[in-house]
């Protein structure tokens, strides 16, 4: 029960004038990114990190404003799905199914205050969890040796382009595109300089805030520019916020059942929010569509999928903050955040920083009763500031991107290497390689190379040292066993759709 | 075809990574050195793309011409706005970034100067003034 001691500390720190500020700050803005088509949860929170350096907040009150937009996204995600029928960013995409078609029924206040209730609801099991298991994962990581740390990586790397059944060589390739841009820069043992072309801005390495900026933010304007600029249908309108209590009430075991599916998803690395809302959906779609009327606007359709996208966004917190390995794409851009503020991520987190890791525990219970809070009455002004066009949009993220990297380092050399990343983002996005196992490589690629050196430094060059622990060997067999899923997945994945083209 | 290509541009890198990394030798430290990782790293990277060269995976679709012309100008635009940031200042070159990015967007013209024109300044004052970044108002090119 030492956690609900270390809680309470966390709620003092939480409660701190500027943090809960932040924090207000943070779930609206992160409400808004949510909800704007084009702007996602990874686009947004990347583009917020240089500026959270800039203002010179401590890491707690950083990560507190970070979590926050981070949490906002996800209920943000859900407005436009429901009046515009386009999801706000990727876990949203299954709320479109039933909550447009409830919407275009009328019953848009509704499906927004069910689907602003299943996020909270599957938000907050996900932070009782993060409460309770978070430390119990942080207990066992103490015991982890260096060459268990490599093994580790591994498994991360293996893992975090999850089981979406995209040809696993290509997220392999792009964590070990990652891993060498990771050794550009100094060598920190021996201080050779490694693939630096004689360029002293590369002596540092290649910092991973300019590369996430540019990989997200700018490879999303040239990914958009590639189609004719549409204007979006209107939202559906509203006419009163007030939704029927007993709407809500009748989808709690689907709110229930969403929570716990996500929750788990988003525990397992790799697998993140967007798998933890097509998972709950499609377990409700199984225990509960008995008369066919999923797809077609009914409600429990609306509020599996909100509770698992939240539930999962939250469990993805988990292997971030107590071993270091992010379970998604934005815990990845978090942990770039904390790495940057030297804060390093892992079972000593929570010794060494108590304050950190519970601050932020408490401020997201805090969070999520703000965001519904301001959910439920704002959503008329979320849904009017939801119908800024691209075109005015874009300029601005464009410009504000370019602050945010320019005031890290004042140097026009980090712009240029930005705008690199989005063409190299670009690039690989249209190949369909995924940009966060190359992320992912870049932030994790130091610290791997770092273990693996001290465990052969340990061992005196003995490299039989990689496979003695159990701890290492288990992980390496549960990287084999990943691995062969997704291998197995891929193949059969690309055999069905043969099978589709030579039938049609 | 793209996902070829794509392989043997990522294994031409690959390879010279393993071989220029493979070179760094220190004379003292750590058993290891700082030239084992790179090939660790470098000859999966390799093989991996050796093997996208020959199964490749997926189809791409580039975009057609006019869209291609359009992201090129957004580059030349970013480009253009890191390089001229310091001569124009920040107010100024921001103007020409929303303007450029929103036309190239589709915006209209007319729509996107009065964009520009509002934010720009407004982007200085909140950073400037109420965050307290220093970003110049006016470039080297103004005294």
């Amino acid at each position: 029960m030492e956690s609900f001691l270390f809680l309470a500390d966390g709620f003092a720190v939480a409660l701190t004038p500027l943090n809960i500020a932040l924090l207000l700050l943070g779930c609206f803005t992160g409400t808004l990114i949510g909800a704007l088509p084009g702007l996602g949860p990874v686009n947004g929170v990347a583009i917020l990190i240089p500026l959270t350096f800039a203002f010179g907040f401590d890491a707690t009150s950083s990560l507190i404003l970070l979590s926050a937009v981070y949490f906002g996204c996800m209920y943000g995600g859900r407005i436009s799905s429901i009046l515009l029928n386009i999801p706000g960013d990727e876990p949203a995409v299954m709320t479109t199914l039933d909550g447009y078609p409830m919407a275009k029924q009328g019953k848009a206040a509704d499906a927004l205050a069910i689907s602003g209730v299943a996020s909270f609801f599957g938000a907050t099991v996900a932070v009782v969890g993060l409460t309770l298991f978070a430390p119990l994962l942080a207990g066992l990581a103490i015991y982890f040796g260096p060459a268990d740390y490599f093994a580790l990586y591994i498994l991360a790397f293996v893992t975090i382009g999850g089981i979406a059944g995209v040809d696993p060589r290509k997220t392999l390739l792009s964590a070990l595109i990652g891993l060498m841009i990771a050794t550009a820069g100094l060598d920190p043992i021996s201080g050779i300089p490694r693939f630096t072309f004689d360029n002293y801005h590369l002596y540092d390495g290649v910092d991973a805030i300019v590369a996430l900026v540019g990989l997200f933010a700018i490879s999303e304007i040239l990914m958009l520019l590639e189609k004719a600029a549409k204007d979006r249908a209107a939202p559906i309108g509203l006419d009163s916020w007030l939704p029927s209590v007993r709407a809500i009430w009748s989808t709690r075991w689907a709110v229930v059942r969403g929570s716990i599916v996500g929750f788990i998803a988003g525990v397992l690395p790799g697998a993140g929010a967007s798998l933890g809302s097509v998972m709950s959906y499609s377990m409700e779609k199984q225990a509960s569509d008995k008369n066919g009327t999923f797809g077609k606007g009914d409600p429990r359709g609306v509020a599996a999928p909100e509770a698992g996208n939240n539930a999962a966004s939250g469990g993805a917190l988990i292997p971030m903050l107590s071993l270091g390995v992010p379970g998604s794409g934005t815990t990845a851009v978090m942990l770039a955040m904390l790495i940057s503020l030297n804060v390093q991520p892992g079972p000593l987190l929570f010794e060494r920083q108590p304050d950190l890791v519970w601050g932020l525990v408490a401020s997201l219970y805090l969070g999520n009763v703000a965001l519904l809070i301001l959910n439920l009455p704002m959503i008329g002004l979320f849904s009017r500031l939801m119908m800024v066009p691209t075109w005015a949009l874009m300029p601005i993220v464009a410009a504000v991107s370019f602050v945010g990297v320019f005031s890290i380092s004042n140097s026009i050399f980090d712009l240029e290497l930005m705008i690199m990343f989005g063409v190299l983002g670009y690039l690989l996005r249209k190949l369909d390689i995924s940009l966060v196992p190359l992320v992912l490589g870049l932030l994790l690629g130091g610290d791997m190379e770092r273990n693996l050196r001290r465990a052969l430094s340990i061992s005196d060059g003995e490299w039989g040292v990689l496979l003695e622990s159990p701890i290492s060997l288990t992980l390496y067999a549960l990287t084999a066993v990943f691995l062969g899923l997704s291998v197995w997945l891929a193949r059969r994945d690309r055999k069905r759709r043969q099978a589709r083209l030579t039938e049609g | 075809m793209s996902v070829r290509l794509a392989g043997v541009a990522i294994f031409m890198i690959a390879a010279l990574f393993t071989w220029y990394g493979r070179g760094y030798t220190a004379s003292f430290g750590d058993v290891l050195g700082p030239g084992v990782f790179p090939v660790i790293v470098g000859i999966p990277a390799m093989i991996l793309s050796a093997s996208l060269v020959v199964f490749p995976s997926g189809q791409v679709e580039w975009p057609e011409r006019p869209y291609l012309v359009r992201q090129l100008a957004a580059l030349a635009i970013l480009a253009g706005y890191a390089w001229l940031l310091g001569p124009l200042g920040f107010p100024l070159a921001t103007f020409g970034l929303i303007v450029g990015i929103g036309i190239v967007l589709g915006g209209a013209p007319l729509k996107a100067v009065i964009l520009g024109a509002l934010f720009a300044p407004a982007l200085w004052a909140l950073f400037d003034q109420v965050l307290g970044l220093p970003l110049a108002v006016l470039g080297d090119w103004f005294g």
